[in-house]
C-alpha cells in the first residue's frame, strides 16, 4: 500500500482527468437554457403554489359562495373564475398544485433512498440476495402497478399519505433496477477493485465508491419518473382514490371538470395545463441532464 | 415508469451485427430438427419456466394485498345496517372465516385445474365475466399497439433520416410534449376536439365488430388514440436515437454507403431493421404500461371492458375476481415477453443458428 496509486484509481468518479479549461467550459454550460427554462418553470409552478398564498392572499380553495358560481376566467377578483360551487379556480390551482408537488418529490425521494441502496447492495453482494430481488422485481413488473396503487389508495381511504404510500410501492423497484444495473456495470473497474484490495469496508465502497457513479443515472431517472408520478398521483385523484373531494388536487379537478366538459371546457383545460406544463419541464430538464451528463 | 427504466432482459443487443444478415424464413421452416435442438428453444424452455414463479408470485402479492387492506366482502356486500350475526353467516358461506393459508391454497389449486372460482359478490363464475368483457380489452389493447406502433415508426425513420434537420427538430418537440400529456386528459382534450366540437367520433359506448364493423372502429378510434398517442411519442425518441446510432456508428452503414446504396435505403433497410431488435423489446416491457392505462381510460368512454369490473371488484374486495384478472394481465405481459424473445429468435440469425452471442 505504500506505492502511490495513479490518479485513476484514488478519484473513483473521474476516470480520465478532464483536460484544462474544461472546468470553466462546464461552468459557464450550467446556465444552458436546456436547463435553466425547464429549471425556471418548475421554479415559478412550485414558488406560486407555495408562496403565492401566504403574499398575495387568495380566497380559499373550498367554501366558496354558490352566487358567485361559474364565473368565466378575468372576471373580477378572481382570474381564473369560479367552478360551478363558486370556489376560485386560481386558489383552487396553486392548493392542488402543492399535493401534486409535495407526492412528487416524495414518491420520488423514497424510491431513490430506499430503491437506489437495495438496487446497489443487491448487486454488490451478489448471489442469493440479489437473486430473491430480481424475482421479487419481475413479480411487481408483472405485476399491473396501477392495480396495485388502486387497491391499497382505496383500501387505506383517499388521503396524501395513502397516495404516497400507494406510488411508493412501484417507485422503488424501479429505482431499484436502475441502481442495480448501474451497480453491476461498475464490477471489474479498476477502482473499486482497488478499494477492495485496500480493505476498504463494503459500505465505505457503496458509499464513496458506488454512490456517486450511480446516483447521475438515478437523478435524471427520478426527474422523468417524478412526472410520471405527478400524473398518476392525477389518476388516483380521477378516479376519486386521491385527494378526497372538496379539498383540491389537479387530478380530481380535471375529473369534476368531465361533466361540464362541452358546457364549461375551461374547467378542464387549467388544471391540465398546468399538469403538462409541470411534467413537461420535468421531462426536459431530466433529458437535459442526462445529455449533459452522458448518462445512457 | 419501470418499463423505461432497467437493462432489457436475456436477448442479443441490438448494435454490432456484423455485415446485413436478412431473415429467410427458409431455413427456419425447412430445418426441422435444427429447430428442436436450437438454443432459441432452450431458451424459451427456460423463460416459460421462469415465468411460474413470477406468475406465482402476482397471484400470491395480490392475495395478500386484498387481505391486508383494512374493509371486508361481508361489510361491503351487505352494508353498515347488517347485524353481527347477518355478517358471520355471510363469512362462513363465503369461506371468509378460514384463515388466509387455506383460503389461498383453495383458490390456488382451483387455479392450477383451470377452476377460477365464481365472483363473491354476483355469484356469477369468474370465467364468464371474464369471457363477456375479455374481448373488448383486448381489442383495445391491439388497437392501441398497432396505432402507436403504425405512427411511432414512419415518424422516427423520418426524425432520424437528417439528425438535427427540420423533420427532427419538430417531431422531437412533439414527442415530448405529448409524451407529458396524461392519458386521461388527452382523453379528454380528444372528446373536446372530435365528440363535442366536430362531432366526428362518438365520446361514449361501444359497437360490437359484429354489429358494425366502421361503428366498432369508430367507438374505439378515441379511447386508443389516447393512450396510444404518448405511447407512440416514448416510442419515437427511443427509435428515433437508436437508427441514429446506428447510422453513424456501424460499419454495415459504411459498407452499404460505399457500395452505392441509397442514403435511406441504408436507413430502412438496414439500420431501422437492426434498430426492430431494441424495439421489440420495448414494445414488451411497455404492455404492462398500456394495461395499466386501459384501466383508466376504459371507464372514461364507458366501454364494457374489464377495467370497470376490476375497479369495482377492487372497491368490493371481491378477492376472486380481481385474482382473475390480474393473473389474466400478468400472462399477457409475461408471453408477450416471451413471444419478444422468439420473435428474436427468429429475426436475429445469430440465435437462429445458434452461434454464442453477447
Amino acid at each position: 500500500m505504500a506505492a502511490p496509486l495513479p490518479d485513476t484509481l484514488l478519484a473513483p468518479g473521474v476516470a480520465v482527468p478532464a483536460p484544462a479549461g474544461a472546468a470553466a467550459r462546464r461552468r459557464r454550460r450550467a446556465l444552458a437554457p436546456d436547463i435553466l427554462i425547464p429549471a425556471a418553470i418548475l421554479a415559478l409552478i412550485a414558488g406560486g403554489c407555495f408562496l403565492w398564498p401566504l403574499v398575495y392572499p387568495v380566497p380559499a380553495p373550498v367554501g366558496g359562495s354558490i352566487l358567485s358560481a361559474g364565473l368565466p376566467p378575468f372576471s373580477p377578483g378572481h382570474i381564473l373564475g369560479t367552478d360551478p360551487v363558486g370556489n376560485d379556480i386560481l386558489s383552487r390551482i396553486l392548493y392542488g398544485g402543492r399535493v401534486s408537488i409535495e407526492v412528487g418529490l416524495a414518491v420520488t425521494l423514497i424510491g431513490l433512498v430506499i430503491g437506489g441502496v437495495m438496487g446497489s447492495v443487491a448487486a454488490y453482494s451478489g448471489g442469493i440476495v440479489d437473486t430473491v430481488l430480481m424475482r421479487v422485481l419481475d413479480v411487481l413488473i408483472a405485476f399491473p402497478a396501477l392495480v396495485l396503487a388502486v387497491a391499497i389508495a382505496e383500501g387505506l381511504g383517499p388521503s396524501e399519505l395513502h397516495v404516497i404510500w400507494a406510488l411508493s410501492f412501484f417507485s422503488v423497484p424501479a429505482f431499484a433496477r436502475i441502481a442495480r444495473a448501474g451497480t453491476l456495470r461498475l464490477h471489474g473497474q479498476t477502482f473499486m477493485l482497488a478499494a477492495r484490495l485496500s480493505g476498504t469496508k463494503a459500505w465505505r465502497i457503496l458509499l464513496r465508491h458506488v454512490t456517486p457513479n450511480v446516483l447521475p443515472q438515478l437523478i435524471t431517472f427520478g426527474l422523468l419518473g417524478m412526472g410520471v408520478i405527478i400524473i398518476l398521483e392525477g389518476a388516483l385523484s380521477f378516479l376519486g382514490l386521491g385527494i378526497p373531494d372538496p379539498a383540491p388536487s389537479w387530478g380530481n379537478m380535471i375529473a369534476l371538470g368531465q361533466g361540464t366538459l362541452s358546457a364549461q371546457p375551461v374547467l378542464v383545460l387549467i388544471p391540465s395545463l398546468f399538469l403538462l406544463a409541470t411534467v413537461l419541464s420535468l421531462n426536459l430538464l431530466g433529458d437535459a441532464l442526462r445529455k449533459r451528463w452522458g448518462v445512457r | 415508469m419501470a418499463a423505461e427504466a432497467g437493462p432489457a432482459p436475456a436477448g442479443p443487443p441490438a448494435q454490432g451485427v456484423p455485415g446485413d444478415h436478412s431473415p429467410g424464413t427458409a431455413q427456419w421452416g425447412s430445418a426441422g430438427r435444427a429447430v428442436l435442438t436450437s438454443p432459441a428453444l432452450r431458451v424459451t424452455g427456460k423463460r416459460l419456466l421462469s415465468a411460474v414463479p413470477v406468475l406465482w408470485g402476482v397471484t400470491f402479492l395480490t392475495f395478500v394485498v386484498m387481505n391486508v387492506l383494512p374493509g371486508d366482502t361481508a361489510q361491503e356486500l351487505l352494508g353498515a345496517n347488517a347485524t353481527p350475526a347477518e355478517l358471520q353467516t355471510l363469512r362462513l358461506k363465503l369461506h371468509l372465516n378460514e384463515p388466509f393459508w387455506v383460503r389461498y391454497w383453495h383458490w390456488l389449486s382451483g387455479a392450477a385445474q383451470g377452476h377460477l372460482g365464481d365472483s363473491l359478490v354476483s355469484g356469477q363464475p369468474v370465467t364468464s365475466i371474464l369471457g363477456q368483457r375479455l374481448p373488448v380489452t383486448f381489442e383495445l389493447m391491439i388497437y392501441t399497439f398497432c396505432l402507436s406502433v403504425l405512427i411511432a415508426v414512419p415518424v422516427a425513420a423520418a426524425a432520424a433520416y437528417r439528425p438535427g434537420g427540420l423533420v427532427d427538430r419538430l417531431s422531437m418537440m412533439l414527442s415530448m410534449a405529448g409524451l407529458s400529456i396524461a392519458p386521461y386528459v388527452l382523453a379528454l382534450l380528444l372528446v373536446l376536439i372530435f365528440a363535442v366540437n366536430l362531432r366526428v367520433l362518438p365520446a361514449i359506448g361501444f359497437v360490437p365488430l359484429s354489429q358494425s364493423v366502421v361503428g366498432n372502429i369508430k367507438s374505439l378510434t378515441l379511447p386508443a388514440l389516447s393512450i396510444g398517442l404518448p405511447l407512440a411519442c416514448f416510442y419515437i425518441r427511443l427509435l428515433r436515437a437508436d437508427i441514429v446510432e446506428q447510422m453513424q456508428s456501424e460499419d454495415y452503414v459504411v459498407t452499404a454507403r460505399a457500395k452505392g446504396v441509397a442514403p435511406w435505403q441504408v436507413l430502412i433497410r438496414h439500420a431501422l431493421r437492426n434498430s426492430m431488435f431494441g424495439f421489440l423489446t420495448v414494445l414488451g416491457l411497455n404492455l404492462g404500461t398500456l394495461i395499466g392505462a386501459l384501466v383508466i381510460i376504459e371507464p372514461i368512454f364507458s366501454l364494457p371492458g374489464i377495467g370497470q369490473v376490476l375497479l369495482q371488484s377492487i372497491s368490493d374486495r371481491d378477492v376472486v375476481v380481481v385474482e382473475a384478472v390480474v393473473l389474466v394481465f400478468a400472462l399477457i405481459v409475461v408471453f408477450a415477453n416471451l413471444l419478444t424473445d422468439l420473435l428474436y429468435a427468429v429475426l436475429d440469425p445469430r440465435i437462429r443458428y445458434g452461434r454464442p452471442s453477447a
